[in-house]
């Protein structure tokens, strides 16, 4: 009905419903314009915003390689342990946590409270900590405290192996030995990873997702020999006790291959720790400072002394300069190259060479020159062979250059043939003025148990990728004498253990053949003293050479001072194990 | 003004109108299909995007649990590589009594030529 009385009453209603219906679109309005705003205008800083929120770039670490011995024995590989770390500010008592975590760490408290006190954000309290201790440490709930975890190399077998394998630092980088010759090849390559994760860290499989797997290092190895290397090592140390030497040194070579069997000495180290394992140095102020970690096989220089003259022998051999049974008239045990050089008994001025015993002058074949070990007689036939070919047959047999093993830092050994040096080629050939490293005495040993051919030494076979390609090292050879003068010498060899000087070196069952070296040390005035180094080196079994092994004993006390008798028993035990666990058939008793 | 004739009753030319409910044969429209489809679709879509959420997770528990595994595998080796070093074994061995001999003699054996080396069995089963 249209009365002014019911239009008086909707009024009101209309405009009511009115502005709420402006309000209402009003609302839907700016809800549109901020819509438009977000998801058109502002999209793609949001997004990109969101992205970044989202989005994880983190290095991916490659696994170290693992290495083993020739029998698949594993000899260092990487573990995960645990990094403890500290937030000092958020440590409430650093006393008390000094107090109580430095005796379960090994660490000193003051240098603990140091670092907890100090204003550094992050303080590590003790790296590459094992899981178990790792545990009790954090089972503590000790507040500002956590651990991280970070990979850390093992050595399973200890300081055995150390001389071969070296070490790495704490973050795991190669510092000595196989881990540092390898290092690079050992180390891999590092990944990278960027993909978008959820807010618990899950990864968004939909989202941004580019991963470059990391490369594990590559796995090495061996022709190193385990038990075997325990039994040299082994020992080593006994003769270092027997002898009360400073120290001794062992290697194995195989004769037709060229791969180090074995490679160590004693006192030992620790890989691990690097502190070397020599009861002397707990006599030190700091026993800390003790470290040896020099591998004297293959980076060190001694005179050969006697041990030399199987390349003065083979080379007049070979150039038929003389016979096995050639006979050496008015063999003296006192030759003087200069005049008055031997003033009296024991003044050994230069140019004066002595036997080791006393002699009366006679005749000797060639043969007795060299099972005697008689210098005099050896320098006579040096005398024949001249300076020139004397050279160039140490040359040969790779004295006065580096083997090409692959280890660190070898050393090139040393030829002192200056002009003008009347004596030195005398001294050459009796062991003296030349320097030679014990890997380089046993390659030239093992070409005459090769058939006149020298062989590269190498300790690595093989190597094994992520593929399980294996990739085996290069190696070289090269003819230095012929086939009969290896043989002869082979001859001569046997007759040392068996009649002269080598006695020590026998072993039941083989042939052995070796030469002792018995070469008196330089002093600091550059004269020679009483102190000694010992050495042997020895082949077996003789018929047919599968083994060399070279000892060196440093400064044993003045009664074991000849290798007859510090070094030739280490090669015997050494040689043994060596032949049983190469399964060498034995080629009957020594005569 | 116009007369119009009074609307004539179709019951008085004899025609019979039927009241209520008309009845017509049930038929859906396409665009409830459409709708439907629409509805399925969204529906799985969301559901195969939570599955493949839901398998992001179980991938990542997957990882881990490899990750865990090849630890404690590597852990395993480097365990029987340490327990296998001749340095920890020998003096477990001397504290047994055990001792490497001084001295060892080879034995070696003749043999007949032609004789075998090896065991060979017979159709009989026995070895020869």
């Amino acid at each position: 009905m249209n009365t002014p009385r019911g239009r008086a009453r909707l009024q009101p209603a209309k405009v009511r419903i009115a502005i709420i219906g402006i309000l209402v679109v009003l609302a839907w309005l700016g809800m549109g314009y901020r819509l438009v705003q977000i998801q058109v205008f502002a999209a793609p800083v949001l997004a990109q915003e969101g992205l970044n929120q989202r989005l994880v770039s983190r290095d991916l670490a490659p696994q170290r390689g693992k290495i083993f011995d020739r029998n698949g024995d594993l000899l260092a590989m990487t573990v995960e342990a645990q990094s403890l770390y500290a937030v000092p500010n958020q440590v409430e008592e650093p006393l008390w946590v000094a107090q109580q975590i430095g005796g379960l760490l090994e660490v000193d408290t003051d240098r603990l409270l140091e670092r907890l006190t100090g204003d550094r954000d992050f303080v590590y309290l003790k790296r590459q900590v094992e899981g178990v201790l790792a545990e009790e440490i954090l089972g503590m709930g000790i507040r500002g405290v956590y651990s991280l975890p970070e990979p850390t190399r093992l050595y399973p077998a200890g300081d055995v192996a150390s001389h071969v394998i070296g070490f790495v630092n704490i973050d795991g980088v190669g510092q000595e030995g196989l881990e540092l010759v390898y290092d690079e090849e050992l180390t891999g390559v590092p990944g990278r990873a960027e993909f978008e994760r959820g807010l618990d860290g899950t990864p968004i499989l939909q989202g941004i997702s580019d991963i470059v797997p990391a490369v594990p290092g590559v796995d090495l190895n061996t022709t190193v020999d385990i038990p075997l290397q325990y039994q040299a090592q082994q020992a080593c140390k006994d003769a270092v006790k027997r002898t009360n030497a400073d120290n001794c040194w062992v290697v194995v070579l195989g004769v037709e291959t060229g791969e180090i069997l074995a490679m160590t000495g004693w006192p030992a180290f620790d890989p691990v720790t690097r502190q070397t394992l020599d009861p002397k140095c707990d006599r030190l102020d700091d026993p800390t400072e003790c470290r040896n970690f020099s591998n004297f096989i293959v980076r060190g220089m001694y005179e050969p002394g006697s041990t030399q003259k199987l390349i003065t022998v083979a080379a007049a051999l070979e150039e038929a300069e003389v016979a096995i049974g050639t006979t050496i008239h008015d063999v003296g045990d006192v030759l003087e190259l200069r005049d008055d050089a031997c003033r009296s008994a024991e003044d050994d001025l230069y140019g004066c060479y002595r036997d080791f015993k006393e002699h009366e002058t006679r005749d000797m074949t060639v043969a007795e020159i060299f099972t005697r070990s008689s210098n005099v007689g050896t320098i006579m036939i040096a005398d024949r062979l001249g300076q020139k070919r004397l050279v160039e047959y140490i040359e040969r047999f790779g004295l006065g250059r580096k083997t090409g093993v692959d280890y660190t830092v070898e050393s090139p050994g040393l030829l002192n043939f200056e002009a003008g040096c009347e004596t030195c080629w005398a001294s050459a050939a009796i062991g003296y003025s030349v320097a030679a490293s014990p890997l380089q005495m046993a390659a030239a040993y093992a070409a005459i148990g090769n058939d006149g051919s020298w062989i590269t030494p190498h300790i690595l076979s093989s190597k094994t990728d992520v593929d399980g390609v294996t990739e085996v090292a290069g190696i070289e050879t090269r003819e230095v004498v012929s086939s009969g003068t290896a043989l002869l010498m082979r001859e001569l060899l046997a007759s040392v253990v068996e009649r002269g000087t080598g006695g020590n070196a026998a072993v039941e069952g083989y042939r052995v053949g070796g030469k002792t070296g018995t070469a008196n040390k330089l002093g600091s005035d550059g004269r020679y003293t009483d102190e000694t180094r010992a050495s042997f080196v020895g082949m077996a079994p003789i018929s047919n050479p599968k083994i060399v092994v070279a000892v060196v004993v440093d400064a044993p006390d003045f009664e074991f001072r000849t290798g007859g008798v510090a070094a030739a028993p280490v090669s015997a035990a050494v040689m043994e194990q060596a032949l049983h666990r190469l399964g060498v058939t034995p080629d009957g008793e020594q005569r | 003004m116009t007369i119009r004739p009074a609307a004539q009753s179709a019951e008085s030319e004899g025609l019979r109108v039927l009241r209520g409910r008309r009845l017509r044969k049930p038929t859906i429209a396409p665009w409830m299909v459409m709708a439907l489809i629409a509805v399925v679709a969204f529906l799985g879509l969301g559901f195969a995007r939570t599955s493949l959420d839901g398998s992001a997770f179980e991938l990542v528990e997957l990882d881990r649990a490899i990750a865990e595994q090849t630890a404690l595998n590597r852990q395993l080796n480097l365990e029987i590589a340490q327990l296998e070093n001749p340095a920890r074994i020998s003096p477990l061995a001397e504290e047994l009594g055990l001792v490497i001999p001084e001295q060892t003699k080879p034995i070696l054996v003749d043999l007949e030529p032609g004789t075998p080396v090896v065991a060979e069995r017979s159709s009989d089963g026995t070895n020869q």
